[in-house]
């Protein structure tokens, strides 16, 4: 375990971002008024960039933790360590962004345990308070700091829904597929290729967002699309690039497999 | 041969008296021209054909001659085989058929040329033309391509090259151009681009029905109406290709070589005159294009070359076509000219404007009631209520309306998230004003009303009007429920969506689901079972206990719950040795433990009776023994029923009932009773098992095949609906599982259970130990 250093987690450079819609607008005002947010969106829809942006713009630090279902309040709070035969404490992430003024991030927040979500409640309602148990420490955030967490609607079983205790402390902003030709100019700046081909990627992203009904649980993202212009980029034939990215990436079903080929090669 | 000794054997296979005497000359005569070891041949396949019907056995002496030109002696057999196999799969015309065209139905098979039939290709092809329409369009077998804008049709089979490859290739071409003929309108269905186009000489609108059928009407104006179909077809077919060529120009690029194919198959220019030739230039000059090699020209006509241009250019539309075929005509059809069609292009397929006509009323039909159904469902109560009021005064209106439609406010500039496939829709509607209050109308909605007003040019009032009665429960509902139209069904239970592939869509409370129990039976069922298995069963504990995991602590870790003691005091005496002492001084929990319910659907119709019936028991009596060692939660459960008002469940063991002789005594009592309708039970257990808290949630369901019930829940509609109650299952968190007991694997099962979550078993008595090892399987 390295300890974290809170310097490391400024975003120096603008990330390029370009807006769906108003989140920029809705997000600040969540910031200003210290209300915590929550995207929800399909996978590789921007919602981590969105975070990078915004952290950007009110010139604050991102801690991002990708929830998973093995990790602990210890692995959010901190813990303490021995090191050289002396024990010292950790701070978490959690910690650390509270400490600090940090914007916060859960990815996949249902991932998580539940016992483990329960410690983001006193910090996502108006008391802003963390509690540090081993240490008998509760810690109050101050104004810069800022609760995120993003969840998936799309694939979530039934038993890793959201529960409303904890998402209705939260400001929502749903960050779907961009419309295409916003996705067409993202994929052309992030992938660096001529428009014609980020257009062709994006009618074949947008072909395979239909099929849920066939089997296929959710389309290509925006993500998978500039891994797509990436490898074209790099010389690999465009059908290819295709397949390895985007087809084999969505589906292990030998028939939609096949039928996602055959759209790509008809728009290619 | 002797003529005798022929008779003496023919009597071997088909005894004398059951032919008459002309028939039994006849025969002997046929067979006598045959040298000694084709006779006996022949003989030897006579005696197959005949028991199985004897006008299939006249059938095949006819044609008989004819089929051993191209065959060898040898060859016999299996070409009987063929026939057969197309008898008894569709009977004597197909069987017929099949002899006439030995090449193609026999030889090319046997050859590895077999072309690609339909049935083939629908699996990737199906999937493939509702990604690129974003539309739940159907595919379905015809003499030759068309569509009637719901359905795309396709030829049975495709035979243009000799591999796979490069006839799903044409297939996927048919399909496309299909699609494309529908996105471009060639049917004239777009109520507002149809209002724009003006014609002199149409028949005014009359008839209701044709009132807004513009191709109608403007054929009427031609004295040769089947001429300017076909004009006016091959026009459209210039123009769709252009949009194919922008649209998907990796399919129009792979497929030159097809186009070059089929320019070579066309008739000879020089030997044809008038329209024919006309007709047929444009046809070879369009091949020439979208070969690639572009070197046709369509020659120094300037009528020809203007009218394809009005064709070809990217922005022609309808209006465009309409004037071209007009000018076609006028330029080459003088007086009526005898016209005999030739040969159209392979891939424009056939022009079905009745067909689509009557698709499009089909689609105004449903889509007025499901509009209705949806709006009168979110109708606020007192808008519903001022409804009825209305109803008793019909003179006032009952919502805010203008003269021919309703008043719907068009869209407010949004942008929308969905990547909207078919860039030419117009914004939908948003919101109804409804008592001058405005109602936000939901996605769904939002897309019907679109769609309604694409076809009729506005959104009726009284749709509106109809959904604020239906909300308000005043007048009965002009939509019939399911209920009323068996009025016979049995009450109670519960009720389950079906989804209908034809319309994309569910039927609403269609099907009634009633639980019932099975009564423990006292018997020897369980206990032979125990000692015919015993040693497995030995086997098979000791495999699933070994699965077993209980809470493990892991010691000596970077980091975790707890200090590890052990490893403290191991630091400290290192650093006291003045070494440098681990940090590996933590103790944490492997929470890898098991946590799973598995519920076992177990098939009950009556097709089960017998072997299968029995080897379907005892599976379950071993994977009970089995899992009760485990301490893996599960339950099971049967299911039969006959029609959908009458969909079963039979209670065998709940989650929380232990193992026990009661459970044994009912599975013992598990017997076929009627159907398979596979959809109410797994939309039934989808909903159970998502109320059930662990971390890997199985449905396992074991039948001995199709999905069938009484009524026509039958063929692709069960496959279809039982598909996609698993595709539900998996969208709520749960992993179904199907074990199908069948004797060879089939088609459909990749298809409807979904590649990887079935398996199929062909020997039943593999069956008992089988399911117990594939639940090992699925689970560690
Ligand atoms: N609005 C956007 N502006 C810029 N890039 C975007 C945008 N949306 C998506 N992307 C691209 O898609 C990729 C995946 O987005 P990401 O934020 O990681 O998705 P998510 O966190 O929703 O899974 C990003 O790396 C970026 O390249
Ligand atoms: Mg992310």
């Amino acid at each position: 375990m390295q300890s974290q250093k809170i310097e490391e987690h400024f975003i120096t450079e603008k990330p390029f971002y370009l807006p769906q819609k108003n989140e920029l607008a809705v997000a600040l005002a969540a910031y200003g008024n210290g209300l915590p947010l929550l995207l929800k969106g399909p996978t590789g829809s921007g919602k981590t960039r969105f975070m990078q942006f915004l952290a950007w713009t009110v010139k604050r630090p991102l801690i991002t933790v990708s929830c998973h279902d093995d990790l602990s309040t210890s692995d959010l709070v901190g813990r303490y360590l021995i090191r050289g035969g002396e024990t010292f404490w950790l701070d978490g992430p959690m910690t650390l962004a509270v400490r600090y003024g940090a914007i916060c991030y859960l990815d996949e927040v249902v991932e998580a345990r539940k016992d483990t979500t329960v410690v983001i409640h006193p910090l996502a309602d108006d008391r802003r308070q963390l509690a540090i148990e081993k240490r008998g420490e509760l810690l109050t955030a101050p104004r810069e700091f800022m609760l995120a967490v993003s969840y998936n609607p799309g694939y979530q079983s039934v038993l890793k829904d959201m529960k409303q205790s904890t998402r209705q402390r939260f400001v929502a902003l749903e960050l779907n597929y961009p419309p295409p030709e916003l996705e067409r100019d993202i994929i052309r700046h992030e992938a660096g290729i001529e428009e014609p081909l980020a257009h062709s990627l994006v009618r074949i992203a947008a072909m395979t967002r239909g099929l849920k009904d066939s089997g296929l649980q959710e389309g290509a993202s925006t993500r998978l699309l500039v891994h797509a212009g990436l490898l074209i980029r790099e010389g690999i034939p465009p059908r290819e690039a295709c397949h390895v990215t985007i087809t084999e990436a969505l589906t292990d079903d030998h028939e939609l497999v096949g039928a996602i080929d055959e759209m790509i090669s008809s728009v290619i | 041969m002797e003529r005798v000794a022929t008779a003496v054997s023919l009597q071997q296979v088909i005894p004398d008296h059951q032919l008459n005497e002309w028939e039994h000359e006849e025969l002997i005569e046929q067979l006598a021209a045959y040298d000694e070891q084709l006779e006996r041949a022949v003989l030897a396949q006579i005696a197959v054909i005949w028991p199985v019907s004897h006008a299939l056995c006249f059938a095949f002496l006819e044609q008989l001659h004819n089929g051993l030109r191209c065959l060898e002696t040898k060859e016999l057999a299996e070409w009987v085989k063929g026939i057969l196999h197309a008898y008894e799969a569709d009977g004597l015309r197909a069987a017929r058929l099949y002899m006439a065209d030995v090449e193609n139905n026999f030889l090319c098979p046997r050859r590895g040329e077999s072309g690609l039939t339909f049935a083939e290709a629908q699996g990737r092809l199906v999937p493939y033309i509702r990604g690129i329409s974003g539309r739940g369009l159907q595919l379905e077998v015809s003499a030759a391509a068309a569509t009637d804008t719901s359905t795309i049709f396709l030829p049975r089979d495709v035979r243009f090259y000799r591999d796979h490859t490069g006839n799903f290739q044409v297939y996927k071409l048919l399909a496309t151009y299909q699609w494309a003929f529908i996105s471009q309108d060639l049917y004239c269905q777009n109520h507002a681009q149809s209002a724009a186009i003006h014609f002199p000489g149409g028949r005014q609108q009359s008839r209701e029905g044709d009132s807004d059928d513009i191709l109608v009407r403007f054929f009427s104006i031609f004295p040769h109406q089947q001429l300017a179909q076909d004009i006016y077809h091959l026009l459209q077919t210039l123009r769709v290709s252009l949009f194919m060529q922008q649209e998907y120009p990796g399919l129009m690029r792979d497929l030159g070589p097809f186009f070059a194919l089929l320019l070579e198959n066309r008739p000879d220019l020089q030997r044809l005159a008038g329209i024919d030739y006309q007709l047929e230039k444009i046809r070879q000059w369009l091949l020439g294009q979208l070969s690639g090699e572009k070197a046709s020209a369509l020659g120094g006509d300037p009528q020809l070359r203007n009218i394809v241009a009005a064709a070809w250019n990217g922005r022609a539309d309808n209006g465009d076509i309409f004037m071209a075929t007009r000018g076609f005509y006028d330029a080459f059809c003088h007086d009526k000219p005898a016209y005999e069609p030739l040969q159209p292009l392979f891939f424009q397929g056939e022009f079905r404007p009745r067909e689509a006509h009557r698709a499009r009323l089909a689609r105004r039909e449903s889509n007025r009631q499901k509009f209705i159904e949806a709006l009168a469902a979110i109708l606020p109560p007192q808008a519903a209520a001022e409804a009825a009021e209305a109803e008793k005064e019909p003179k006032q209106p009952v919502a805010n309306v203008v003269e021919n439609g309703a008043n719907v406010t068009p869209a407010q500039h949004h942008a929308t998230n969905q990547a909207e496939p078919d860039p030419q829709s117009a914004e939908e509607p948003r919101f109804i004003c409804l008592d001058d209050a405005q109602l936000e109308l939901p996605e769904e909605l939002r897309e019907l009303a679109r769609e309604i007003e694409e076809d009729l040019g506005s959104l009726p009032s009284f749709y509106i009007s109809s959904a604020s009665q239906r909300a308000g429960g005043q007048s009965r509902s002009p939509l019939k429920g399911p209920q009323q139209e068996e009025g016979e069904g049995l009450q109670g239970g519960l009720l389950y969506d079906e989804w209908d592939f034809r319309r994309q869509g569910f039927r609403k409370n269609w099907c009634r689901l009633h639980r019932k129990q099975l009564h423990a039976v006292k018997g020897t069922f369980v206990s032979s079972t125990l000692e015919k298995y015993r040693g497995q069963i030995m086997q098979l504990k000791r495999q699933f206990e070994m699965m077993r995991t209980q809470h493990l602590f892991i010691g000596r870790q970077r980091d975790g719950e707890d200090v590890d003691l052990d490893a403290l005091t191991e630091a400290y005496a290192d650093i006291r040795a003045g070494l440098v002492p681990s940090d590996r001084l933590f103790v944490r929990l492997q929470r890898d433990q098991r946590d799973i319910a598995a519920l076992f659907l177990v098939d009950m119709s009556s097709s089960t009776e017998g072997w299968v019936g029995t080897a379907l028991k005892e599976s379950l009596v071993l994977l009970s023994e089995a899992l009760d060692s485990l301490g893996d939660r599960y339950a099971i459960y049967g299911f039969s029923g006959m029609r959908r008002t009458r969909s079963e469940i039979y209670h065998i063991k709940e989650f929380t009932e232990p193992y026990s002789d009661e459970i044994r005594g009912r599975i013992a009592a598990i017997a076929p009773v009627d159907y398979t309708r596979m959809g109410p039970p797994i939309r039934h257990f989808t909903g159970v098992l998502s109320k059930v808290e662990a971390k890997v949630r199985l449905l396992i369901i074991l039948t001995d095949g199709k999905p069938e019930d009484y009524d026509d829940y039958k063929g692709e509609y069960a496959i279809e609906d039982t598909r996609h109650a698993l595709i539900e299952a998996k969208n709520a968190g749960i992993h179904p599982f199907c074990i199908t007991i069948d004797r060879e694997a089939q088609d459909y099962m990749g298809h409807m259970f979904g590649e990887i979550n079935y398996t199929f078993i062909n020997d039943v008595r593999k069956l008992p130990l089988r399911v117990p090892e594939i639940y090992r399987l699925l689970t560690s």
